[in-house]
């Protein structure tokens, strides 16, 4: 997968939800192909299923092009905008699939998906300059932090959820949370990306 | 819960709310809270695109070509043109045969047509459309000495009263050419234009169409249902 096709300049893909807002299809084509491949391996990592990540995907692009009026307001980045989309949706899948199946089982099978967070160096070059000063910030918490920090991310899972599959106590999650997301807070600040 | 005044309290309650590990009512009160202060609004939305990113430390994946179908069929967002040049990605040959089998079809009919024409109309081609069955649904003979054709219907579906059948012919290359519109009449005679029966046609065919005829300048809006190719009999 090339770099430069995954990731695309802000200021294009803004372009062209524009474009998806004014009902343009090309527009809506050249989002969906510069951006698909990011928001579907985000997809595909909360879910860890192929075909419950391409509903996923197709249903929030549905909801993209219905509410691409609505981007502007929005006041975010679009990959940002995208992003909580996406997200949002496969939670919802998530849950679903949750309440239907052995609980136990999904959540560790999301545990297994959950690699170490600090980025390779060729992972690093795909991304944009806002994941990677994450992604370093990240590097500087303590490891079971920054796993915290992820699993409740990637995985919709609550302060208890954590706790739970990490067998840890509830206030020490909590305080591991509370302490990773200061410091998130003031190394972003203090590299100019926040 | 006194937010106004704690910076720190308001900084930590939106990177929850947007990591999600706020729950329940604390959740809902946050998203209440929200409502009527712009400032915690702004806080959260920047948490949202710090933590946002993290969406790009799993690895991007091609999703497959299907997810993207489906979208543009939820959507309808696929354009006419390729529903109607089906036949232009090399099925050509396939509806060659099928032009020779309604072919036969029409030599049949020739003899019915022909017996009801008064002596002074001179029939030089005749097609037969046929729906999907290869059953005959209309006849449409030219007369190219006269510059006439006509169309007469055999058996189609029931129209209702804002329906309406319309009659093209469908080049080898270009946009298919509108003929005419037929409407609840059983037979209709129409001038015969050269870019009808020339060399180029490859088929006719009959859409389904509101009262009126095609919406779309560039071809049929709906369904194609009957279709045929000339025959030339003189």
């Amino acid at each position: 997968m090339n770099g430069a096709a995954i990731h695309s300049d802000p200021a294009q893909l803004r372009a062209w939800l524009h474009g998806a807002a004014q009902r343009d299809r090309s527009a809506f084509r050249s989002l969906y192909d510069a951006s698909s491949p990011r928001l579907y391996g985000l997809a595909l990592r909360i879910l860890g299923r192929r075909e419950l990540a391409e509903e996923v995907l197709q249903e929030s692009f549905v909801a993209i092009w219905h509410h691409a009026r609505d981007y502007e307001s929005a006041l975010s980045a679009p990959m940002t905008w995208m992003t909580t989309i996406v997200r949002n949706r496969a939670f919802d899948t998530l849950r679903r699939s949750r309440n239907d199946s052995d609980a136990d089982a999904v959540d560790s099978q999301a545990l297994e998906s959950l690699a170490d967070l600090a980025a390779t160096p060729a992972e690093r070059l795909q991304m944009s300059s806002e994941a990677q000063a994450l992604a370093d910030c990240m590097a500087a918490l303590e490891e079971k932090h920054r796993e915290v920090v992820g699993m409740a991310f990637f995985h919709d899972l609550s302060h208890s959820d954590v706790a739970h599959q990490l067998a840890l106590p509830l206030g020490t999650v909590k305080t591991w949370i509370r302490r990773s997301l200061a410091r998130l807070h003031s190394c972003l600040v203090a590299r100019g990306a926040a | 819960m006194k937010l106004k005044n704690n910076e720190a309290l308001r900084e930590r309650l939106a990177a929850e709310y947007v990591l999600g590990t706020l729950r329940g009512h604390a959740r809902r009160r946050f998203e209440g809270l929200m409502h009527d202060d712009a400032a915690l609004r702004r806080t959260t939305r920047e948490w949202n695109e710090r933590l946002g990113a993290m969406a790009e430390f799993a690895p991007a994946a091609t999703p497959d070509v299907r997810v993207w179908r489906a979208i543009e069929d939820r959507l309808g967002l696929r354009p006419a043109a390729p529903r109607w040049q089906f036949w232009r990605h090399g099925t050509l040959a396939l509806w060659r045969g099928l032009g020779l089998a309604s072919s036969a079809v029409a030599a049949l009919l020739v003899v019915s047509v022909l017996q009801q024409r008064p002596e002074s109309a001179r029939m030089s081609d005749i097609a037969s459309l046929t729906d999907e069955q290869a059953r005959p649904a209309l006849v449409v003979t030219a007369d190219r000495a006269r510059g006439l054709m006509t169309v007469k219907v055999v058996s189609t579906v029931p129209l209702t009263a804002q329906q309406a059948l319309q009659l093209w012919a469908v080049p080898r290359d270009g946009k298919p050419r509108s003929l005419g519109v037929l409407g609840a009449n059983r037979a209709l005679t129409l001038p015969l234009p050269a870019n009808a029966i020339g060399a180029d046609v490859a088929l006719l065919a009959v859409s389904l169409e509101p009262k009126g005829g095609s919406t779309n300048p560039d071809g049929p809006s709906g369904p194609i249902l009957y279709k045929g190719s000339w025959a030339h009999v003189l």
